[in-house]
């Protein structure tokens, strides 16, 4: 696994040589997470992202909102409604008019649309099918892909991203970062035998139907990284289970998704089937906090999630502050330091202000 | 007869004691007669509400959709003299779908979801209805090939829906209903569910005979003094409010209503006087069955459409050519 993120590093940094920061002026080249050649005369300032989560990558990457051009719908939403809205007000005069029939969803672009606001880059889903793509390469827009996946591929897109706006030491500073944090919760954690870890249920989907995170899931390697057990590892990837599946499992601590905006712990504690769980009757049902994007996927803010998950499922263990570290980072990432009442609202304290260990996140 | 009805009864009481949760059979039966036999509680609160709030709703409720879907498939294969017809081939469920879709959308559920998917499974029906009839007269081909017209429109107006929703909140939301699926099953949503169905079920099995007798043909039938048209309609409404209330609570369930008629007709006969019940008890025994296969075999539950087809084709194909050979060697 170590060995996996050094290589893609050392890919992405013997091509970033060519990306020195000097005034951005030097032409850029990248080898893209579907091992293309992407090629700039200048690193990319007028850029439309289609993937959602890296979009916000991009403005922590950048420290502004200034390269984006175009951005998905639902990227925009999540930006304009949560933190860097408030950081960033302008974002929400970036378009979002790209995708194809002017749809809310899916990936197809609008080929057109995206032409008019005459982007240098184009960054879009590398995973998917070639329709995606292809409309994009056939108009001649140069175009970089990315992977969705496991903590390798979250840091080649940080690293193929910042390399792509001519800015590595930043690449650096958040990789560093990365290694460091994971490193301090191993370390804690690693005297904890097996069987007193935790385990822990991450739920994608809990309002229509029941969804739950298995082995090979971003979800499982924090989960292991921080102390804790996949109580779902038995399913590969993300599957729907019934509430009688959740109740064998009986996990320790249970945590709802960012995604589904109405989603409360109230769904758990309420539930005659879930309600009876050992999550639940110890108060350790959490919904995911939300900052410059939500902290259930890997994003550039992974190790804040690491941290704030490392507390709760061993809080005699770890000793982060954690509301300094977002203070700190958000001021570097984004070079705005949030309020105590906007960091409360990144950590949901009003809902999961009642949840074991939580006061361990309240402001002093 | 009275086999189809052990068989739904074991397919019950099997479906009681198995789950993911492994609790021992004395155990669940413990638990259900605590009321009536004295019995020492030695269970979790989890068991017992596994027994008495997630299974029992969900195996009840499967077994009265697969009972309504089975009935309505047996009266409208001999009502249109048509072995290829089926709830889903007159767009009923592809109405009900749309109904049941747009519900959501709307952020109805309960019993305006369910009001929904029937009147629209209504409407679909009605529609069917309309572009059948030419000149006053309505021939069975032209009814199938309406219905696959308005079921293919309504399955295109689910798309819109599907393409318009919220896809944080909304969509999944529809997505997974319109997959067909038990897992949601409840108390209430049984009691939802429950009188559309009742209703159905009675109206069918009591007006069983004038299957037979409309499956003589119109002119046979009116020759009886019988209706056609309006015996017709009573069908078709009681078909749609049974449909609708089982796409209402466990989104579209395919193939039950088209091919546990055909199987019930090979071992009990064509006589629809035994043949619609016999199709509700095996209908019923045989969602009941895939049901518990759907949310025991793997940890996670395996969508309900997957399995009745999977499991049903290689059944339902040795059955036929059983039959065949019956035929043949008379």
């Amino acid at each position: 696994m170590k060995r996996a993120f050094r290589n893609l590093l050392l890919t992405a940094s013997v091509v970033s040589l060519a990306a020195t920061s000097v005034a951005g002026a030097e032409p850029v080249s990248v080898t893209d997470m579907m091992d293309r050649t992407v090629e700039l005369e200048n690193p990319a300032s007028r850029i439309t992202m289609i993937p959602i989560p890296s979009t916000s990558t991009v403005i922590a990457l950048d420290g502004s909102t200034e390269r984006l051009v175009g951005m998905h719908p639902l990227a925009k939403s999540a930006i304009t409604e949560a933190i860097l809205g408030a950081f960033f007000p302008e974002a929400k005069d970036i378009t979002s008019d790209i995708l194809a029939g002017g749809a809310s969803t899916g990936f197809a672009p609008n080929v057109e649309a995206i032409a008019a606001l005459n982007p240098d880059l184009v960054v879009q889903w590398g995973h998917m099918a070639d329709d995606v793509v292809g409309p994009l390469t056939n108009a001649g827009f140069t175009t970089s892909l990315i992977l969705y996946g496991d903590e390798a591929k979250a840091r080649a897109i940080i690293s193929m991203l910042g390399n792509l706006i001519g800015k590595p030491e930043k690449v650096d500073e958040i990789i560093a970062w990365r290694d460091e944090t994971a490193a301090k919760i191993e370390a804690a954690v690693a005297d904890v035998p097996d069987a007193e870890k935790p385990s822990v249920l991450y739920l994608l989907r809990a309002q229509s139907e029941l969804r739950a995170s298995g082995t090979g899931s971003y979800n499982d390697y924090y989960i292991n990284l921080a102390g804790g057990r996949n109580a779902a590892a038995e399913l590969d990837g993300l599957k729907p289970v019934n509430a009688e599946q959740i109740a064998a499992w009986n996990p320790d601590v249970i945590l709802l998704n960012g995604f589904e905006s109405e989603l409360d712990v109230s769904r758990i504690y309420d539930d005659p089937v879930l309600g009876a769980t050992n999550a639940a009757v110890s108060k350790r049902v959490y919904k995911m906090p939300i900052g410059g994007y939500r902290w259930d996927p890997p994003s550039q803010e992974s190790p804040l999630t690491w941290q704030w998950l490392a507390t709760l499922l061993h809080p005699e263990k770890v000793e982060f502050d954690l509301r300094g570290q977002i203070g700190d980072w958000y001021g570097k990432l984004y070079g705005h330091t949030p309020s105590t009442e906007q960091i409360d609202a990144i950590l949901r304290m009003e809902m999961n202000g009642a949840g074991a260990s939580y006061e361990r996140f309240a402001a002093r | 007869m009275g086999a189809f009805g052990l068989l739904l009864l074991a397919a019950m009481l099997a479906g009681l004691g198995l789950g993911r949760l492994s609790i021992p059979l004395p155990t669940v039966a413990a638990i259900l007669f605590q009321d009536i036999v004295p019995v020492t509680k030695d269970w979790s609160v989890l068991d017992e509400r596994i027994v008495t709030l997630v299974r029992a709703p969900r195996i009840l409720i499967a077994a009265l959709s697969g009972a309504a879907l089975a009935m309505c498939g047996a009266a409208l294969q001999g009502i249109f003299r048509n072995p290829l017809v089926s709830p889903q081939i007159l767009g009923i469920s592809s109405g009900a779908a749309f109904g049941g879709a747009l519900a959501i959308l709307f952020g109805y559920s309960g019993f305006m979801l369910v009001g929904s998917a029937f009147a629209f499974g209504v409407l679909a029906l009605l529609s069917v209805g309309f572009v059948a009839r030419v000149d006053g007269r309505t021939e069975t081909a032209t009814i199938v090939l309406a219905g696959i017209i308005v079921g293919a429109l309504f399955a295109a107006l689910v798309s819109l829906v599907q393409f318009v929703a919220d896809p944080n909140s909304s969509l999944p939301a529809i997505v997974g209903w319109l997959m067909g699926s038990f897992a949601s099953a409840t108390w209430p949503r049984l009691m939802l569910a429950a009188p559309a169905i009742a209703i159905a079920a009675i109206g069918l099995y009591l007006l069983r005979f004038r299957v037979n007798v409309l499956s003589l043909g119109d002119d046979e039938a009116r020759s009886f003094g019988v209706k056609v048209e309006r015996d017709r309609w009573i069908f078709f409404i009681l078909v749609a409010l049974g449909t609708g209330a089982v796409v209402a609570v466990a989104g579209v369930v395919g193939w039950v209503g088209l091919v546990v008629p055909h199987a019930a007709r090979l071992i009990v006969g064509p006589d629809h006087r035994i043949l619609v019940p016999a199709s509700a008890l095996l209908g019923a025994a045989y969602l009941v069955i895939i049901d518990t296969l759907a949310r025991t075999v793997s940890a996670s539950e395996i969508p309900l459409s997957v399995l009745t087809a999977i499991i049903g084709a290689p059944v339902f194909a040795l059955l036929l050519r059983r039959s065949r050979r019956q035929e043949n060697a008379r």
